[in-house]
């Protein structure tokens, strides 16, 4: 039983976490019908950045994201106005390859940087635990996991009663329409963009403390991040959060119960399950 | 249409051109003739994966996952229980094919657009990677060691430098002369159907499924085919190259700097870029890790925002810049 | 209020409207017939700025707007309600009439502004945490207009807005279109119904593959015999 329990506590908490990255991508999709090939090259940006940020001013990973955060923020603003929208409209699924060469461009830039040993960033909490009864809890994931969480439902209330949470929404809906009214498609399409590469930089300090980073890690953030996307149904806010869940329980229960690859490979299996099923991912919206 | 496959199996320029690289070994110092070979497994790579890529648009991230079995399961086959190398590229060919198969009526049972082919391959190519990292059988994370290459042709042993290179050069042929057949044939027609607009094309009756698998069979079993030949050329299997999604993506990309969905488009960018890399790699693959790797990024993104469709259509308008002032200067 | 000016549009450098001129004062209301595809839609379009002119020139208000982009059209307070409706339809009423009203020179009367939509479709007040999705055609069409309102319109541009509805629907769409020029409102009508268009348009202009083939007063355009060959394609 106390297996059981800590394999539900630990899958839960990461599966937060890995809702929230999906979070942003589903959020690019669903504005530009752009699937970023990228992502998880980004959450090693945000990582190796609160390396650097460490090995210069010994700064906490939580502290890091005062600076990694609006740097993220900028570059996602860049990487789409220079590079994925001149690509919109027409090519559409170029986006693909340039994502993947973009890719290969910061994972290897990082490469040449940092060198390709695995490297830890320290945090004031790392190490601490919390025990309730025969669960063994990690500080950090703890704090992924509320961090995580506050930030979906951030999202979530954004989403549904800012005026610019009802821009995105329009755009998704209907860009044609939301022009009419008004709204500027293309600033969303940039802005959700450079918000979804913002949360990476949130995502990466919270998943980073204990965590051994290495630049050729990023491929598997973006597996990922594209189970839980298309098993939350692309664009489904609820679904994605659930989705994250499902992934994270998967690979917790994989890892305490399963030795070997099939441990690994339990998230898959359950996400090719679970598909062949719902093809359309964890979706009930109403309307449609 | 097939016509202009027969023209190119008669075209004296195609057979020169084979000849001049057949005696490229008797040119070339040894380390270049290891550059070229490696070009042409990239060229038969890319052109095999531009069947199902380009002439359908069906971006498929999970070549590696037919070029892993292509390479680590015939490496098994002939380690683990002795199993000749040549049943071995049959054995796979046939499993990446089937495997292939299913992947393609996945896709189509998911129905989620055009995007979801590219993130279920991929998928598919981690959940590879996984299991052959784990997998004693398949050597696990730490590989497989091929006997040394005698020369044995009945062992599919080919002697190394020039014999390999041979062997690639007649596979990349042959790919490429598949990709020609392809774009000349109703096959071909029909997978350009479905790449332009897949709704029409299932209006007017065409049977999307049942190309869509063809192409990926196609391509994947030539895919597995080259990964044997690969193997051998290599002599260790090393998963971390043969079944990781990243040769996949270098392949993407290399066909796509080329001019996707074109004959000659993935052997143009494998060409360019294969030798470019592997220069880098041996002068500052040791301060400068990735850098290689980093350059195909840095390309492939200026190709696609200056020229999307490739380099191929801007060579030929540039030939044909070059050429019209000549041809209008005739009297 | 709106004058064009031998404007020349459409999609990709490829023109479909040549040679437009047209006029409407303040507080008109004027219809634009054609047949399917005479261009209707793409008039308006370059109107809101979501076509590109080629060539000549849109004054609003004695300004050039032609340069403008959509949504700065948006805020002088030229509007358009879409073919088709196109509410937004996972948004509940209220949202997409707060949409309505983003742009940065409506925004700051919303509520008031949507007191006055309510009062005028008390049917949307009713119901306003409702998703638009669930409406009916008419109950859509309501919001669309609604929607258009709320960005503190002046000139309203209607693009079928009798497409698909009942016809106690119809004429209930056209009473409020009466009634909204009654209260001074600027309305360009784009309509396929010639009758129904003449019947509450002073004034039309009748467009055949992309020009003016006929305008005037309503009598003059229903009797002459260019109107009815514009509509048949003969």
């Amino acid at each position: 039983m106390t297996e059981l329990y800590q394999a539900l506590a630990q899958g839960l908490l990461i599966g937060a976490t890995y809702g929230l990255l999906a979070l942003g991508m589903g959020l690019v999709y669903g504005v530009s019908g752009v699937v970023n090939f990228s992502h998880g090259d980004f959450i090693s940006l945000g990582m190796f950045m609160c390396l650097a940020l460490y090995s210069a001013f010994a700064m906490d990973p939580y502290v890091s994201i005062i600076i990694t955060v609006p740097l993220m923020i900028a570059i996602g603003a860049l990487v789409y106005i220079f590079l994925i929208r001149p690509m919109v409209g027409h090519q559409f699924l170029m986006v693909v390859q340039l994502t993947l060469g973009l890719s290969l461009v910061l994972q290897n830039g990082i490469l040449m940087v940092f060198g390709g040993e695995p490297a830890r960033t320290p945090s004031f909490v790392e190490s601490k635990l919390i025990i309730l009864g025969d669960v063994v809890l990690r500080v950090p994931h703890i704090v992924a996991f509320v961090v995580s969480f506050a930030l979906a439902i951030g999202l979530y209330i954004m989403l549904r009663s800012t005026d610019f949470g009802r821009s995105i929404r329009a755009v998704h809906q209907n860009a044609h329409a939301a022009a009419l009214m008004g709204i500027n498609v293309g600033r969303v399409q940039v802005l959700t963009f450079a918000l979804g590469i913002g949360i990476l930089a949130l995502a990466a300090a919270l998943l980073l403390p204990g965590t051994p980073i290495q630049p050729t890690q990023g491929l598997r953030y973006t597996v990922i991040t594209l189970l839980v996307v298309v098993l939350g149904g692309m664009t489904n806010f609820v679904g994605i959060m659930l989705g994250g869940l499902i992934i994270g329980i998967a690979e917790a229960f994989g890892t305490i119960y399963l030795d070997g690859p099939i441990g690994l490979l339990l998230p898959y299996i359950i996400f090719v399950a679970i598909m062949l099923f719902l093809p359309k991912g964890l979706t009930w919206s109403s309307a449609r | 249409m097939r016509d202009e496959f027969y023209k190119t199996l008669a075209s004296p320029i195609w057979w020169g051109a084979l000849v001049i690289a057949a005696i490229m070994p008797f040119v070339l110092s040894s380390y270049y003739v290891h550059i070229l070979t490696l070009a042409l497994v990239y060229v038969a790579l890319a052109s095999s994966w531009n069947i199902v890529g380009g002439m359908a648009g069906q971006i498929s991230l999970a070549h590696s996952l037919f070029i892993g079995i292509g390479s680590m399961f015939s490496a098994a086959l002939l380690l683990k229980l002795g199993i000749n190398m040549w049943l071995g590229l049959v054995i796979s060919a046939v499993i990446s094919g089937i495997l292939g198969a299913v992947i393609a009526w996945i896709d189509f049972r998911f129905q989620l657009g055009h995007l979801s082919f590219v993130l279920i391959t991929l998928a598919f190519a981690e959940m590879g990677s996984i299991v052959v990292e784990g997998w004693d059988f398949l050597g696990g994370a730490s590989g497989l060691l091929l006997p040394k290459d005698t020369g044995n042709f009945l062992a599919f042993q080919f002697g190394g430098g020039h014999g390999a290179f041979w062997m690639m050069l007649a596979l990349a042929a042959i790919c490429v002369l598949v990709n020609v057949a392809i774009l000349n044939s109703p096959l071909g027609y029909y997978l350009r159907t479905i790449r332009d607009n897949e709704k029409a094309a299932q209006a007017i009756g065409v049977n999307i499924l049942r190309y869509k698998i063809t192409a990926m069979v196609i391509s994947a079993m030539l895919a597995s085919v080259v990964g044997t030949a690969y193997v051998r050329y290599l002599t260790f299997a090393d998963p971390y190259l043969l079944i990781s999604p990243v040769i996949t993506i270098e392949i993407v990309l290399f066909a796509t700097v080329g001019g996707l969905g074109r004959a000659y488009g993935p052997a143009l960018g494998a060409l360019l870029l294969v030798p470019l890399g592997e220069i880098l790699r041996g002068k500052l693959g040791s301060t400068l890790p990735g850098l290689h790797y980093f350059i195909y990024g840095i390309v492939v993104i200026s190709v696609i925002l200056v020229t999307p469709r490739g380099l191929l259509p801007l060579f030929e308008r540039l030939w044909a810049r070059w050429r019209g002032p000549a041809v209008a200067g005739k009297p | 209020m709106l004058e064009i000016d031998n404007l020349v549009a459409g999609y990709g450098g490829v023109p479909v409207l040549r040679d437009i001129n047209a006029k409407m004062a303040a507080g008109e209301i004027v219809g634009l017939l054609g047949a399917n595809n005479a261009g209707k839609t793409t008039l308006i379009n370059a109107l809101s700025g979501m076509v590109k002119p080629i060539s000549g020139r849109i004054l609003f208000l004695g300004e050039d707007i032609s340069k403008l982009t959509p949504q700065a059209r948006v805020e002088l307070g030229i509007v358009q309600v879409p073919e088709g409706r196109l509410v937004f339809p996972e948004m509940s009423i209220r949202e997409n009439l707060l949409l309505g009203g983003i742009n940065a020179h409506a925004r700051k009367h919303r509520p008031q502004q949507m007191e006055k939509v309510i009062g005028l479709f008390p049917r949307l007040g009713e119901r306003l945490t409702q998703s638009a999705g669930s409406l009916s055609g008419g109950e859509q069409q309501m919001l669309a207009i609604g929607r258009g309102l709320m960005a503190e319109a002046k000139l309203l541009m209607l693009d079928e807005p009798s497409l698909g509805l009942s016809p106690l629907f119809v004429q209930y769409i056209f009473e409020i279109i009466d009634k909204l020029h009654a209260d001074g409102l600027t309305i360009l009508l784009v309509e396929q119904n010639l009758n129904l268009t003449l019947r509450h348009a002073k004034r039309c202009y009748v467009l055949e593959r992309g020009q003016v083939a006929v305008e005037g007063d309503a009598e003059t355009v229903k009797n002459d015999p260019r109107t009815r060959s514009a509509y048949l394609g003969l």
